[in-house]
C-alpha cells in the first residue's frame, strides 16, 4: 500500500472566472490512481467532467504557472490551471 | 523568467515597477511618484516617455450602461506574466524603466483599470515598447473582466476588445 500511495499521481486542479462559476468550485487536490493517471491536462478536464467534454478552442492550459500545451505531461505535485479567454487591461 | 539567454542581461538594465492595486488609484500622482523614484536611480530623467492610461469605459455588452468592471486575476502566474511581460518589452526596445499598475477587484466605470508607462531615450523605443506591452498584457496576463450593468445583470467579457 505505501508503495502504491508513494506512486499516485498528485495535482491540484484550478478554475478561474466563467469556468470557476459554471462547474461550481475553484480548487481540487486530486489523487490519482498510479495505475492508470491522467497524463495530459485534456484528459484531466474529462476525467474531472469539465464541460463541453471537448474543451473550446479558446481555453487555455497552465502547468505551474507556466502556459502550456493541452498534451503536456504532468507530474506528481503540479498546478494545473485552466484558464477561460483572458482579458486584461 | 522565460527569456532568451541573450536578452537577459539587457532586461537586468530595465528598472520595472509592476503592482496589482486592490484599490483605485490616481494615475498622475502614481506617475509622479514613480518620476521621483527614477530621478534618485537614474540621476536624471530619460527623455522619452510614453504612458498609457485605460479607464473602464461606461458601457458593456449592445451599449448596455455599464456600473463596474470585476478584475478575477490568477495569483502569481499574473504578476510573474506581468515582470515577464515587461521585462521583454523593454528588452526589444532598449527601454530603461517600465510601469505597470492594474487594479484587481471592482472597479467602477470611468475608474482606471491600467497605467502603462515607458522611459527611453527616444520617443520611438517608449511609445512602441508601451504599445507592445499594453497589446501583451490584454492577450498574455491572466486577468478576466466580469461585467456589472446598471440593471444588476452581469456576464465575463469574452476576450477584447477591437485595437
Amino acid at each position: 500500500m505505501a508503495t502504491s500511495k508513494k506512486q499516485a499521481l498528485c495535482l491540484r486542479v484550478l478554475l478561474f472566472a466563467s469556468l470557476r462559476e459554471t462547474m461550481g468550485w475553484s480548487e481540487k487536490l486530486i489523487e490519482l490512481p498510479a495505475n492508470c493517471p491522467p497524463s495530459s491536462p485534456m484528459q484531466l478536464w474529462q476525467h474531472l467532467g469539465i464541460q463541453p467534454f471537448i474543451p473550446p478552442s479558446n481555453i487555455r492550459v497552465a502547468i505551474n504557472q507556466q502556459f502550456a500545451n493541452w498534451d503536456a505531461a504532468l507530474q506528481a505535485g503540479d498546478e494545473l490551471a485552466f484558464l477561460p479567454p483572458i482579458s486584461g487591461g | 523568467m522565460n527569456l532568451p539567454f541573450y536578452l537577459q542581461s539587457v532586461v537586468v538594465k530595465a528598472q520595472l515597477s509592476i503592482q496589482l492595486k486592490p484599490d483605485s488609484f490616481e494615475p498622475l500622482q502614481a506617475l509622479a511618484e514613480w518620476h521621483q523614484i527614477l530621478a534618485a536611480n537614474l540621476g536624471s530623467r530619460p527623455a522619452a516617455e510614453s504612458n498609457f492610461i485605460g479607464r473602464v469605459r461606461p458601457s458593456g455588452l449592445n451599449d448596455a450602461p455599464l456600473e463596474a468592471l470585476e478584475l478575477e486575476h490568477y495569483p502569481g502566474m499574473c504578476e510573474a506574466k506581468l515582470h515577464q511581460l515587461a521585462a521583454t518589452a523593454a528588452a526589444s526596445n532598449n527601454a530603461i524603466a517600465v510601469l505597470v499598475w492594474h487594479r484587481v477587484g471592482k472597479v467602477l466605470a470611468s475608474d482606471v483599470i491600467v497605467l502603462v508607462a515607458v522611459v527611453a531615450n527616444h520617443r520611438r523605443q517608449a511609445q512602441r515598447c508601451c504599445q507592445e506591452l499594453l497589446e501583451a498584457l490584454k492577450h498574455e496576463a491572466p486577468f478576466w473582466k466580469k461585467e456589472w450593468l446598471a440593471d444588476g445583470s452581469n456576464s465575463w467579457v469574452q476576450g477584447n476588445t477591437p485595437f
